[in-house]
């Protein structure tokens, strides 16, 4: 659960947010503080495959939207750990 | 530390610096940022450098919103890599074992000399006539040797397999060489004469196990088999020689051990 892709698709779920907004949100829900070049090579790469997109704006700080490709990503992602933690659940109660 | 974040920014590829460059400053700005983020920063450039299409290279422009010249981010690029191949360096010489340096607790014995002609005395020990090296029966003009022949006598040096062991006495402790090995060593050598009042019934063997000193004079450690016997072969091998022993150049002294062996029957038949 530490790939930053899926932490910024979990943040932006909530709302628009830039750069910094980011880094705070994910430090606060998920306690991983991600460094800048992590930061912004998570995003250029989400950029790219157009999971999320730049919203207009006058200030230098960026915000950023998720769209609607990036919800279908984050809602496969989060389908697939839920699965995992339930088997990971299961198999403890059994040992 | 942000201009450090700044300068290692300038690496990026220059697509991604007119992209995300103002805002990255922004991130800058608002952020605290620490020594780990330089390094986190760095290694994220060397993954768009990869996955970016190539640019101007290293004749970068400056960051938006700050004033450093393009030559500081080539300088710390040159010293980063000149630390991580340092750091590996390191680790790579960690990584080497020296071999152990092993030191022999007593001198190694030489290489085995060869044994000199001599005739094998059959009649002592008749059953392994190529295992054991007994003394000649008679005088030969070519022997720089004093042989000797004594009736129903026979001295066995010990074959090789033992060759190395290491013999304990108090403190001190020597590598045993079989007599086999330092036989064409030997100067001067007594043979056991069979004691007179003795029973002259079958065989007895008697064990020698003898110190050679650094002078080549033989000392006696300790001997084994029935006591006329015994003393006959302690009396004559104590008056032994041999030539001084040498290893590394330097005078050493050895164990060895001999078997003595009285043939009463052949006494009893007499000499042939």
């Amino acid at each position: 659960m530490s790939d930053p892709t899926i932490l910024i698709l979990a943040s932006l779920a909530e709302g628009d947010k830039h750069g910094y907004a980011i880094m705070e949100d994910i430090r606060a829900f998920a306690g991983i503080r991600l460094g800048p070049g992590t930061l912004y090579g998570a995003i250029t790469r989400l950029e790219d495959r157009g999971w999320i997109r730049a919203v207009k704006s006058e200030s230098r700080r960026q915000p950023y939207r998720i769209t609607a490709e990036g919800g279908v990503e984050l809602k496969r992602q989060t389908a697939l750990f839920g699965q995992v933690v339930r088997i990971a659940n299961r198999r403890m109660k059994e040992a | 530390m942000r201009a450090l974040i700044r300068s290692a920014a300038r690496l990026y590829p220059k697509a991604w610096r007119d992209r995300y460059g103002a805002e990255f400053d922004a991130l800058l700005e608002d952020m605290s940022p620490s020594f780990g983020d330089v390094w986190d920063v760095l290694r994220n450039v060397v993954r768009a450098r990869v996955s970016m299409p190539a640019d101007a290279g290293l004749a970068l422009a400056p960051v938006a919103g700050s004033s450093m010249t393009a030559r500081l981010p080539v300088a710390l690029s040159i010293g980063a890599h000149g630390v991580i191949l340092t750091l590996f360096l390191v680790a790579a010489v960690g990584y080497v074992t020296p071999m152990p340096s092993h030191r022999a607790i007593a001198p190694l014995p030489p290489p085995v000399p060869e044994a000199p002609p001599q005739m094998t005395d059959a009649r002592v020990f008749p059953e392994a006539l190529t295992l054991y090296s007994s003394l000649p029966l008679a005088h030969t003009e070519e022997a720089e040797l004093p042989l000797y022949v004594a009736v129903g006598v026979g001295i066995n040096f010990f074959p090789l397999p033992d060759i190395g062991a290491v013999y304990r006495q108090g403190n001190e402790e020597w590598r045993v060489w079989p007599g086999q090995a330092l036989e064409s060593f030997i100067v001067r050598r007594v043979l056991p004469q069979f004691p007179r009042d003795a029973d002259t019934r079958g065989n007895v063997s008697v064990f020698i196990e003898y110190l050679i000193r650094r002078d080549g004079s033989v000392n006696v450690l300790r001997t084994s088999g029935p006591a006329p016997f015994s003393a006959a072969a302690r009396a004559a091998i104590g008056q032994w020689r041999y030539r001084p022993l040498e290893y590394d150049d330097q005078r050493c002294e050895i164990v060895s051990r001999v078997e003595v062996r009285f043939d009463g029957q052949f006494v009893q038949d007499g000499a042939r």
